[in-house]
Parts: structure tokens; sequence; C-alpha cells
């Protein structure tokens, strides 16, 4: 276990306060907040080799009323929900419920409806490194459970980026993960480098699985040995803890995980949208704009999990789930897969305060099961012998 | 007044044209604090399975009674769900969002031309501009008679006027056909409709100035300093104020999923529009 750079953030449980809640007639000890899932993987592995939560003894006997006392709300507030994402360079979100890439902007646009302090991170808007006009509209469009968007990459370039949001996120309590993408190896190092030491900057979440673009970096994701290249490369550009995002438009995502742990990544995203197509009304031809668009939503779910399934017996580093989270059970469903963090992204659209209450409803859910962190549920669904077959039609053999 | 997440209480749903429904909402966040051409983001029921919000105008809006109306076409699941909410239903709305109409102060003849459902873009704006004493002249085309906007939900105080494609009501062809007559009239000239629609005026208001002459009108609007391509003062002077649409993701600017192709590059219709001066589309890119 790493616990170098533990920093406890909840109360102290040993604090005079905390005794005022030993009133109920059963009370649990829970023993550890440390992930307790001792799961070897075929490489012999012990993982994760996350932590998740500091506190580790947590007397949680008090059961959830519809209202929650004052003694409940102390017993809420000494949950901690807190989650290293990369236990090498510290990355440490005060919970685990992210806003997904390009759904939330800068951070800023939902400024006025939701109090983005208390999202765990903040994925900003795929940046490169120079403006990109993005493609032609039409660029979003419903779909059965989801929705497509070929935005492609709009923004105004990472130099203009650093300029007007740097000095807000700077700001701000929580952290901002500036998600990467380009065209080259060069354009990822080049952007990190001008990333690197930028106050405000928490991170880099590297886009190698952007569907929109011709030269949108899916060649880096699904190929291994390319994705192990720009992984290795921006590594050696930046200290800044470094997540990547896979594609799941490939026939097989774990060697491609594989060599991305391999490379120094910190943790890895998984997944960005599937490549899809939607017709226009008079059937004439494709709707959007750029032909090709991302799947996204609760479509996707099951992808998603299958994916965040197979790479969590595969890597030892933190996984991030994305695709589909509307709800706590979503959230759940990825964490029994093996994710430690959960981005939510199209739901926002519909129900711009989902990410701030899935912090809370999770909270309330670890208080009922008398959990002190929600380390406990992760991994739960995961293979209980290693080296178990996947559903998959590829096998992976390394 | 910023956009907010407001819980509007549905008080009266009708069909007012084959298709095509007035419901009204008990909101007295979003009655107060709208302006004409602003939208809201309306949430669909979560069993539907709809992922997204739709945009809608604010077809009127009363500070007094806290009402505001919306007026749309059925086209799919979104709006057909909206079409079986029950008086009562409440509905999460994300609003007012988008920037509103820029009249000029000095603007005493108001043109509004509407194509179809596009009334629903420009319809709040005659009333502030009976409001503020101003003259409004309301140039409205559809399919066909059946398809005509009822003037009864009109103020009393505009002049309407009808033309259909196929004749059966009022002038007999497009909308924008009788722009030209009201050309000399108006002041400032305001449209929502088909982007095909607003193409065209957007062409006819490029070669007003021509056609009239510089001698009496709009010396001192294009005069004096330059206001940047897309700023308040600017689209103030403008002649022709356009409402676009597009299909929409967040409608906060987050997703630039909305954006619109303008002179200076992709344009957000959440954020930059609804509303935009001609002059700072680019036309030819729109089909």
């Amino acid at each position: 276990m790493k616990t170098k750079k533990r920093v406890v953030i909840s109360a102290d449980v040993r604090s005079p306060k905390a005794a005022r809640v030993k009133r109920t007639p059963t009370v649990r000890t829970i023993k550890s907040a440390i992930v307790p899932v001792d799961r070897t993987t075929r490489s012999g592995n012990v993982r994760p080799r996350v932590e998740i939560g500091g506190a580790a003894v947590a007397d949680l006997g008090a059961p959830v009323a519809v209202r929650p006392s004052l003694a409940e709300r102390e017993a809420l507030d000494r949950i901690d929900l807190s989650v290293e994402l990369a236990p090498q360079r510290g990355l440490r979100l005060l919970n685990p419920i992210m806003v997904a890439s390009g759904t939330f902007g800068y951070g800023v646009e939902y400024g006025e409806v939701v109090d983005v302090q208390r999202i765990g991170a903040i994925c900003c808007k795929g940046t490169t490194l120079r403006p990109r006009a993005g493609n032609q509209p039409p660029r979003v469009t419903e779909t059965p459970g989801g929705m497509l968007n070929s935005i492609g990459l709009q923004n105004p370039g990472v130099d203009a980026v650093i300029e007007k949001y740097g000095p807000v996120w700077q700001g701000w309590k929580v952290p901002v993960i500036v998600n990467v993408a380009g065209e080259s190896i060069d354009d990822y190092v080049e952007v990190a480098r001008r990333l690197d030491g930028v106050p405000g900057v928490a991170g880099i979440e590297l886009n190698i699985s952007c569907p929109n673009v011709g030269k949108g970096g899916l060649q880096f994701a699904i190929d291994r040995d390319a994705a192990r290249a720009v992984t290795a490369a921006v590594r050696r550009a930046t200290d800044l803890p470094l997540l990547v995002k896979l594609s799941p438009n490939v026939a097989d995502v774990r060697p491609i995980a594989k060599a991305i742990e391999e490379a120094g990544a910190d943790a890895i995203t998984a997944i960005n949208t599937l490549s899809g197509l939607a017709v226009s009304p008079d059937r004439t031809r494709a709707f959007l704009g750029n032909t090709y668009g991302g799947l996204s939503g609760p479509a996707i779910k099951p992808v998603a999990l299958r994916i965040v399934y197979e790479v969590a017996q595969v890597v030892s580093i933190p996984i991030v789930a994305i695709g589909g989270v509307t709800n706590l059970g979503d959230v759940l469903d990825f964490f029994a897969c093996g994710a430690i963090a959960v981005q939510v992204g199209t739901a926002i659209f519909a129900d711009p305060e989902l990410p701030v209450r899935l912090g809370e409803e999770l909270r309330a859910e670890c208080l009922r099961r008398g959990l002190a962190s929600y380390g406990p549920l992760v991994g739960t669904a995961l293979p209980k012998r290693a080296g178990a077959s996947s559903a998959k039609g590829a096998e992976y053999r390394p | 007044m910023t956009m907010r997440l407001v819980s509007a209480e549905l008080v009266d749903s009708r069909q007012i044209l084959p298709g095509q429904w007035v419901q009204s909402f008990h909101a007295p966040e979003l009655a107060s604090g709208s302006r004409a051409g602003q939208f809201v983001h309306v949430r669909t029921g979560d069993y539907s399975g709809l992922v997204l919000r739709r945009p809608f105008s604010i077809n009127t809006a009363d500070p007094a009674t806290g009402i505001v109306t919306l007026h749309f076409r059925t086209v799919g699941r979104g709006t057909e769900w909206l079409t079986r909410a029950r008086e009562g239903d409440r509905l999460d709305m994300l609003g007012p969002l988008g920037r509103p109409f820029e009249v000029d102060p000095r603007s005493r003849h108001l043109l509004l031309v509407a194509g179809g459902l596009g009334i629903a873009g420009i319809r709040m704006l005659a009333d502030e501009a009976v409001r503020d004493g101003r003259q409004v002249v309301i140039l409205f085309g559809a399919q066909s008679a059946s398809l005509v906007y009822p003037s009864s939900l009109l103020p009393d105080e505009v002049e309407y006027v009808v033309a259909t494609d196929d004749g059966s009501l009022g002038h007999d062809g497009f909308v924008t056909e009788l722009m030209v007559d009201y050309e000399a009239w108006a002041d400032q000239a305001f449209a929502c409709g088909p982007h095909p629609m607003l193409k065209r005026l957007a062409a006819l208001a490029a070669g007003r100035r021509e056609r009239l002459g510089v001698a009496t009108l709009g010396r001192k609007r294009g005069g004096g300093k330059h206001d940047p391509l897309g700023s308040t003062a600017a689209r103030r002077k403008a002649f022709l104020q356009v409402s676009m649409e597009q299909t929409m993701g967040c409608a906060v600017g987050a997703c630039l999923g909305c954006t619109v192709i303008g002179v200076d590059g992709p344009q957000r219709v959440c954020r930059e529009g609804p509303v935009f001066a001609a002059e700072e589309i680019a036309w030819e890119s729109i089909a």
C-alpha cells in the first residue's frame, strides 16, 4: 500500500463530536477504509493499488432517517469520499464524481446553476495546440437513450485556455484536469509542456480517442505501440498527473490499456464515445455536418462497463469510468467493475445538478451501509479468480 | 436575469393549429426576468428515455400573472411527451437563456417577420414593442391558410400581414416577398423562421440602403464609432436581427453543439444567439 501521499481530509473520528453519535445500541466498527479487495491478477499484481478515503477507523452506527438529524449530518460529514487518482504525483479529489470533458466547458458555463466547487473534478473541453474551429453544423442529435456529437474539438488553443481560465481555476477548490488532444505526438507533448506548472491545472487527460476528427488522435488509441509512444512522450514532458482516455472503438482494449500503464500514465479514463451515425430527416444524407458522431449517454453504459471490467483486470493504476452515468446505481455499477471514480457527461445536459447530487447520494449510501469510505464498493463484481475469461470474442493473450 | 433551474407548473395546454400547441406555465421567475428572443431549455420526462432537454423560445411572458407560454409543433417524442402533460404537472426548465432582441431606442417602426412556427420566436417582441409605444407590423408566412397563426392571439395594436405558399390566404407567395413593401417604413426588422427564409431576408436587408438611398434613413445609425461585431451596441444598430435555430445540447455554452457558422467563425446559438445581427452570420454556409 502506498501511504506516503495520503492526506486525511475528513474530520478526526476520535474527536469529542464523534462520541456523540454513539447513542445507538449497535456500534459497528469498520476496519479499513483502504480498498480491501486483494485480488490477484494474472500478472500477479495485487490490485487495486489505489487508496480511497483517508480515515482508517470509524464508528457509524446512526441509521439513515428521512431528514438527517444533526448527528446524522455529522456522521455523513465523517464519511470520506476523497480519492487519490495519481498516487505517484498527487491528484486528490474530495469525491469521486467528476464531470466529463466536452460536457462542462471550462467549468464556468454552468456556474450560475451549479456549485462547481462541490464536484470531485472537472475535465475541461478538449484542448489543442492551435485554435480549432470545429466541425460543420449540425453537431449534435439525440438518439435512442443517448446522443451523437461531432463537435470536432472546437477550442481556442492551449495558450488562450491558460490565459483565460488559468486564473479562474487557480481560485477554485475543485481540481481542473485539462483534456488534451492533438494530431501528432509533438502536438500532445507541446500542449503538455505549456500546461506544466500552470497554476490551476491539476492534471492532464490525454484524449487519444476523439472519433470526430480525421486526425483527432484516434490513431493513437487503436494501436498499442502508438498509445504507448504518445503516453511515454507526454510523461517525459510533464510531471502533471496524467490520465489517458481509452477509445471503445477497438477490438480489444486490454493490450492498449496495459501499454498505457507501462508508459507511465497515472490513471486510465474509460471510455470515450462510440463512433456512430444518424440520417437526415429526408434520408438524403447523414444528419451531422461531419457525417459521423460519437455516441454517448445511457445507451453506451453496458459497453463502458464491459471495458472497465476488462481493463480493471489487466492494470493496477486507477480507472476512471465514464459512459452513461445518470444515477447512483450507475456509479455503483462502475465501482463494482473496478473503477474508483466516475465521470458524468451527457446526463449533465438534462440535469446539471446531477454531479453534485451524486456525491451526496454516494455519501448517504456509504452511511446506510455503515462504510467509512466507498472503498469496499470497488471491484466487487470482478471475477474472483485470476484469469477468468471475458465475454469478449477477442481474448487478450499477452 | 441570470439563468436558473425553475419548476414551472403547467396551467393551460391547448392545440391552436394542427400539430401546434401553446402551453402556459406558472413560472414567476421566468415571467419577470425574460426578454423577447430568449429561450428556455425544457426537460422531458425521465421515463421516456430522452437524454436531452428541448429548447423553446419564450412565446409570451407576463410578469403580472407570472405566466410564460411556449408555442411548439409536435415533431418528435419530446414534443409529443409535452402535449401529454396535464395541468398541475411541473416541468423542469432552465432559463432564461441566450441573448435577446436588441431594439434601438430610437426605432418607432418595427417590422417582425415570421415563417411558420417562427412566430414563437418574435411573438414576445410584439408585446414589448407595443408596451414601449412602438408601431409593429408582423409579416407572417405559412404553407396554407390552415397553418396561419390566429390573429386573435396577437395584440390588437399590431398590423398583421399574411402570406401563404399556396395562396389560400393573403399574399400568394413567400413572406419574404412582402419585405420590400415595408423596408422603407421599418426602422428595424426582426425575423425568426426557416434558415432559407432568414437568408433571403438578410440578402434583402444588405441591399436595403442602396435601394432607399442614404439621405433620410440611418445616417446616424451607421455612423459614429464602430462597435465590435456581435456586441449589444452593434446589434442595436443593425437593421435586421434574426433568431437562429440549431440542434442543441447543454444550452449554456459548454458543449459547443449548437453552433452556426458566423463571419467570425462558429457561433453558439445558445450563448452568442439565438438572436444575431444579420451581418454576423456567414449566410453562404446556410443551405
